[in-house]
């Protein structure tokens, strides 16, 4: 078989559904099942999406977005693998954090807004700060796990053949912990975009949340649902490019061995 | 061990491990020695402690009695080191890397670290997997990777830990040949844990048999059975006899630990 056909063999399904639920949709709208007013034509929709980032309102939004989004990740990638590196290592700082971030890790991130802006000036670091915060958390918890899975029977021979406190940390705990530590990011940043959206709503007059609450209020429904189009391409492309640039930076890690 | 000097000498070596307020004795008063380049092979049932020695060896367990002393001829290289179980190779270095390791650590500088290492691969028949990661490899070329690791240190004495015992029969068989042949072309100092007697007669100089709960040496085999030998020695009555005198012992110790087991002190 050809490259190409080998692809297709590959992919179709992936790349046949949403193409089909599109194209029910642009059917089902157009025949009356849905109705047009709340449920637009896919093809309707698309012709508003090139509007949209033709007039630059789309581009100025999702770029507002995206620098929130990259601080927070920032915020949450330091912060996250550091101290769960730490609690990794610290058995002792595991069992005074641990109950902390039990507690705290499940209240909805949005929650945490009026919280933050009493500690840090409101407005535009409130709303990256609120969006660091569950990615924190879910990094921190990988990490931690990471350091924790690694084999004892590695480390042991690492010992044995001299590597001692930085030189063990660097060449066994850090690449022992990688994989979980690319799946924590892989998962922060997923919600870094989920919360980053939710806060734009509650908080802000830019960005692709904000956008698309204030289409909703003005009953621009295509629009609406272009930007969730958007947004959720921009999971998409965040997700798949981190696992990109994991199997990148980690060509050691067995497929199978996905965590 | 006739006619060599001693280059592994064990002395009263106890090790207690405490665990839930309660204390177990793995080694008991253990007492041997191993000659120069010596292939020293170590059996006993499990439970007698026999991983545990290797490790008092290696300096990864400190006995709680006794002591250890191992010549050092050469200085500058370490005194013992390790073939592990299950390879222990470091998953995230390439094959040199890993043979590279214990080099590095020790400060060697990298155009003589990577020299070492070709030569090492070289002898355990793997040049063209340098840049291999371990994961890419099967369980017979891992174990070659583990065996390249501890040479390319140049340590005095070389300890095994069942290095063969995960792998398939004919792969098994092809290393221990494969063993042979390296003991042979470095005379290293081989101290060599296995469950398996047939595996220490083709190997050993002395057959060290170990009890079990607490370790104790039960009794030193010499294995008159000449150099070189390789699989066909199998055939030969003197292999059969000393089979025999040995499986008898420890087909004791083995029965006698198991019915310890279903006594329910454990």
């Amino acid at each position: 078989m050809t490259a190409p056909g080998r692809w297709v063999a590959e992919h179709w399904i992936a790349v046949g559904s949403p193409l089909v639920s599109l194209i029910a949709w642009e059917w089902a709208s157009a025949s009356g099942v849905l109705r047009e007013a709340f449920f637009p034509r896919p093809s309707t929709m698309f012709v508003h999406l090139v509007q949209l980032s033709a007039d630059g309102t789309l581009w100025a939004h999702t770029a507002r977005s995206l620098v929130r989004i990259g601080w927070a990740f920032a915020l949450a990638a330091v912060f996250g693998v550091g101290i769960g590196l730490a609690m990794g290592l610290w058995r002792r700082l595991r069992d005074g954090l641990d109950p902390v971030f039990a507690v705290i890790y499940p209240i909805p991130s949005v929650l945490f807004l009026p919280l933050v802006s009493f500690l840090v000036p409101p407005g535009e670091i409130a709303l990256i700060v609120t969006t660091a915060v569950t990615s924190f958390f879910l990094v921190a918890f990988t990490t931690t796990h990471g350091v924790r899975q690694i084999d004892r029977l590695v480390v042991e021979a690492a010992v044995h053949y001299g590597a001692r406190g930085p030189r063990l940390f660097a060449s066994v705990l850090l690449p022992g912990a990688l994989p979980f530590i690319f799946t924590g990011l892989r998962l922060g940043l997923g919600f870094a975009l989920i919360v980053v959206v939710a806060v734009e709503i509650v908080s802000a007059s830019t960005g692709l949340g904000a956008l698309l609450w204030l289409s909703w209020q003005i009953l621009k429904v295509e629009d609406m649902y272009a930007t969730f189009f958007v947004i959720a391409l921009l999971g998409a492309v965040l997700s798949y490019g981190l696992s990109a640039l994991r199997a990148w930076l980690l060509p050691w890690v067995q497929d199978v061995a996905e965590p | 061990m006739p006619g060599r000097s001693p280059k592994v000498v064990v002395h009263e070596v106890s090790v207690t491990f405490e665990s839930h307020g309660r204390s177990a004795t793995a080694l008991d008063r253990i007492s041997l020695q191993a000659g120069v380049g010596e292939f020293l092979c170590i059996v006993g049932p499990s439970g007698s402690g026999k991983s545990t020695l290797l490790r008092v060896l290696a300096g990864l367990v400190e006995p709680s009695g006794g002591q250890v002393r191992i010549e050092a001829e050469q200085p500058g290289t370490p005194l013992t080191a390790m073939v592990f179980q299950e390879h222990a190779l470091l998953p995230w270095r390439t094959v040199r890397d890993n043979v590279t390791f214990g080099l590095e650590n020790r400060g060697v500088a990298r155009a003589e670290r990577e020299a070492r290492a070709r030569e090492m691969l070289a002898m355990v028949g793997l040049t063209r997997c340098a840049q291999h990661y371990p994961h890419q490899l099967s369980g017979g070329m891992k174990q070659r990777v583990g065996i390249a690791r501890a040479l390319a240190t140049d340590p005095e004495v070389l300890l095994m830990d069942e290095p063969l015992a995960a792998l398939d029969a004919q792969t098994r068989t092809i290393m221990q040949e494969e063993l042979l042949r390296i003991w042979a072309a470095l005379g290293k100092t081989v101290i060599y844990v296995t469950h398996s007697l047939e595996e220490a007669l083709l190997l050993g100089d002395r057959i060290v048999l170990l009890t079990a709960r607490p370790g104790r040496v039960s009794q030193v085999y010499p294995v008159d059975l000449g150099r070189p030998r390789a699989l066909e020695i199998r055939g030969s009555p003197a292999y059969g006899a000393l089979l025999e005198k040995i499986w008898s012992q420890l087909r004791e110790e083995v029965v006698r630990a198991m019915a310890e087991d279903r006594g329910g002190d454990a």
